[in-house]
């Protein structure tokens, strides 16, 4: 094979790579210490590919949290790699993973955890006041923009507190669309609402990752959210069982997973 | 505004009574800090003026021959006195004193020198005698040197000027002998012979030994009253800069081979009182800011264990470790300036309303009210100790935030 013909496959293994904005292999998680010791993931490897959505489902205690606070590089693996926005983390200081999460990552809670004293704006101004890149007229208007999206343009300045359960979540998606991130990462963020508000916000949420092109990682114990998902990644025992395509998605969008 | 003093001023105004309870101790603290200091100080500055007005920042007292060893003797521990002080021979008064005068006004730092004769003498009012301390002087001369001329309550130094055979005298010492202003007494020299004086004017320099036993004679008439003619007893001088008395009284005692005494050296003992009153009064104020400190460490303490989960969230959104103890840091800072200010504003209240209250004060000093002294330092120290105890209370609460496991929070996190 010609020298050429090798560098232009490395550039298209290259391209296909920064194409993934998240990518695990092989990771591997143990909790606890000497005799309470578990191997909580057993050698993941997943993909995660724009403008799709993923669900991770599986018992409780099956690695699904530890897996996705590993994704959201809030914990560490043990061995393993992880590729964010085409660069591997394994190496990142711990302020580097910080910004790392502020640029990339967005996250979304079970407990939609909104600082209480802030308005619906100002939490969702939150991460980009730490990216710093707008002003502050700009910020206010990114997160009007933001929250009109997701249905509470006219509850803007309402403190978090006096916002419906569902309400709340939403503000906490518009937090995690602050700074345009190329993953999202969502802990049973419809775990806490009725079916009405947990249909709306997924249907936003997936609204939002199909129109954006974004990619979704959600952990959900409901099996009509895990239906409506691209890809469904089942987890027992700290691996990943089986990953099942729930509908065909364009060329070029799937999602691929191996053990 | 960055985003860590944001989120420090909504977390510390959305909790309001501890704010108020933060604030409140470490406004207390500057306050009675800056209030203390400025009384004890003021007292001290007030003593400090008296002396200087009335017996100037160096005396320069009687000249000294140095013992000077032979060759052969010149480690011979006899020759230095227990003090460690090499043994000289003093001789009472100074000689060559308008030499001394001269060259002494020569140094930059000394504002101006003043001529005294000193000694005893009797005064015979018409009900009462007593002996005085008889201070002649060359009343130009010492007006320059000393605030004489600010201490007269009664007659006046014109008089005193203009009347060779007069005298001024002080007020304890008038009381005492039942005269004024104006009336004639008798006094009694070394010759035993008595002759009169008018009294030219009652003076007050504040000093109770001073106002109780001392009297001012022209220089000459003194000295022909003592029989001493042409001496000199010591030389007043005055500085600029009173502080630098000790390094120039020591120069001038190697210069003129005579006795220099600062202010510093001869006023020790009230001074040393002083200070121990300043600093005892300092470190107890200091312990109320202290206390104040802890209120504030365990008031951020608490807030760190309830904002676990907004800690965890920050970290989750990209929050640097160094953001979550900035933002901790930044509310003790905040409470650090917002306290100073409001204590400083406090201490100034309180020092003018103490200053303000009628308290009689007769003995080292004299005094109708509370006497302050004003100084921007004051206000300086008690916000650098308000700052430090502060940031030294935020320092512990905020490292633990920044070491927080976000992901051990979230785990376990529910609402």
């Amino acid at each position: 094979m010609s020298s050429k013909k090798r560098s232009s496959k490395k550039t298209e293994k290259k391209a296909e790579k920064k194409d993934h904005p998240l990518e695990c292999r092989g990771l591997h998680r143990y909790l606890g210490e000497e005799a309470s010791r578990v191997h909580v993931l057993r050698g993941v490897t997943l993909t995660l590919e724009r403008g799709t959505v993923h669900a991770v489902v599986g018992p409780s205690g099956c690695g699904k949290s530890t897996l996705l606070y590993i994704l959201g590089l809030l914990d560490s693996p043990d061995s393993g790699s992880l590729t964010i926005g085409g660069q591997d983390v394994g190496q990142l200081l711990d302020h580097e993973l910080s910004q790392k999460r502020n640029e990339l990552l967005g996250f979304i809670f079970q407990f939609h955890f909104l600082l209480q004293d802030f308005s619906a704006a100002e939490n969702v101004m939150i991460p980009m006041r730490k990216l710093g890149f707008l002003s502050q007229g700009a910020m206010r208007e990114r997160a009007s923009e933001l929250l009109s999206a997701v249905g509470l343009g006219n509850k803007i300045d309402r403190p978090s507190r006096h916002l419906s359960g569902g309400e709340q979540q939403r503000v906490a998606i518009a937090r995690a669309l602050a700074n345009d991130p190329q993953v999202i990462l969502a802990d049973e963020p419809t775990g806490n609402l009725d079916t009405a508000n947990s249909d709306r916000v997924f249907d936003l949420l997936k609204k939002i990752v199909r129109e954006r092109n974004k990619a979704l990682l959600l952990v959900t114990h409901n099996p009509l959210i895990a239906e409506a998902c691209d890809w469904v990644h089942t987890m027992q025992d700290g691996e990943i069982d089986q990953t099942m395509q729930n509908m065909p998605v364009p060329a070029g969008h799937a999602g691929t997973t191996r053990r | 505004m960055p985003p860590t003093i944001y989120i420090a001023l909504r977390f510390i105004t959305s909790r309001k009574r501890s704010l108020v309870l933060s604030l409140l101790g470490v406004c207390f603290g500057v306050a009675f800090f800056v209030l203390t200091q400025a009384q004890t100080q003021g007292f001290e500055r007030y003593f400090i003026q008296t002396i200087l007005g009335s017996s100037g920042a160096i005396v320069i007292t009687d000249r000294y021959q140095p013992r000077y060893t032979g060759f052969e003797d010149t480690k011979d521990a006899a020759f230095i006195s227990s003090s460690g002080q090499q043994r000289r021979k003093y001789y009472e008064g100074t000689t060559n004193p308008n030499l001394l005068m001269r060259v002494a006004r020569k140094f930059s730092s000394v504002k101006a020198c003043a001529p005294v004769l000193k000694g005893n003498i009797t005064m015979r009012s018409a009900l009462h005698t007593e002996i005085a301390s008889a201070q002649g002087i060359d009343l130009k001369l010492h007006l320059n040197a000393t605030s004489l001329g600010q201490q007269i309550v009664e007659g006046s130094i014109d008089e005193f000027r203009n009347v060779p055979y007069s005298l001024m005298v002080g007020e304890l010492l008038s009381q005492r002998l039942q005269i004024g202003a104006g009336d004639t007494i008798s006094v009694i020299g070394a010759d035993g012979k008595s002759q009169s004086f008018r009294v030219a004017a009652v003076y007050r320099s504040g000093v109770n030994s001073i106002d109780e036993s001392r009297v001012y004679f022209h220089l000459n008439i003194l000295q022909n009253l003592l029989e001493k003619p042409q001496t000199v007893s010591e030389i007043i001088v005055s500085m600029r800069e009173p502080d630098r008395a000790p390094a120039l009284a020591k120069h001038f005692e190697s210069l003129f081979f005579h006795r220099s005494r600062s202010w510093q050296e001869r006023e020790s003992g009230n001074l040393q009182i002083f200070f121990a009153l300043r600093l005892s009064a300092a470190i107890t104020v200091s312990l109320v800011i202290l206390l104040a400190g802890f209120g504030i460490f365990n008031i951020l303490t608490m807030s760190v264990l309830e904002k676990v989960r907004e800690i965890a969230i920050l970290r989750s959104m990209g929050y640097q470790r160094r953001d979550i103890s900035a933002i901790f840091l930044w509310q003790g800072f905040i409470v650090a300036t917002l306290g100073s200010l409001l204590g400083a504003a406090s201490g100034a209240l309180l020092t003018f309303a103490v200053s303000r209250i009628p308290l009689r004060v007769r003995g080292i000093l004299y005094a109708d009210s509370f006497i302050v002294h004003w100084s921007i330092w004051h206000y300086v120290y008690a916000s650098g100790i308000a700052f430090l105890a502060v940031l030294l209370a935020s320092y512990f609460p905020a490292r633990r935030a920044a070491n927080l496991a976000p992901v051990d929070t979230l785990r376990g996190s529910g609402q």
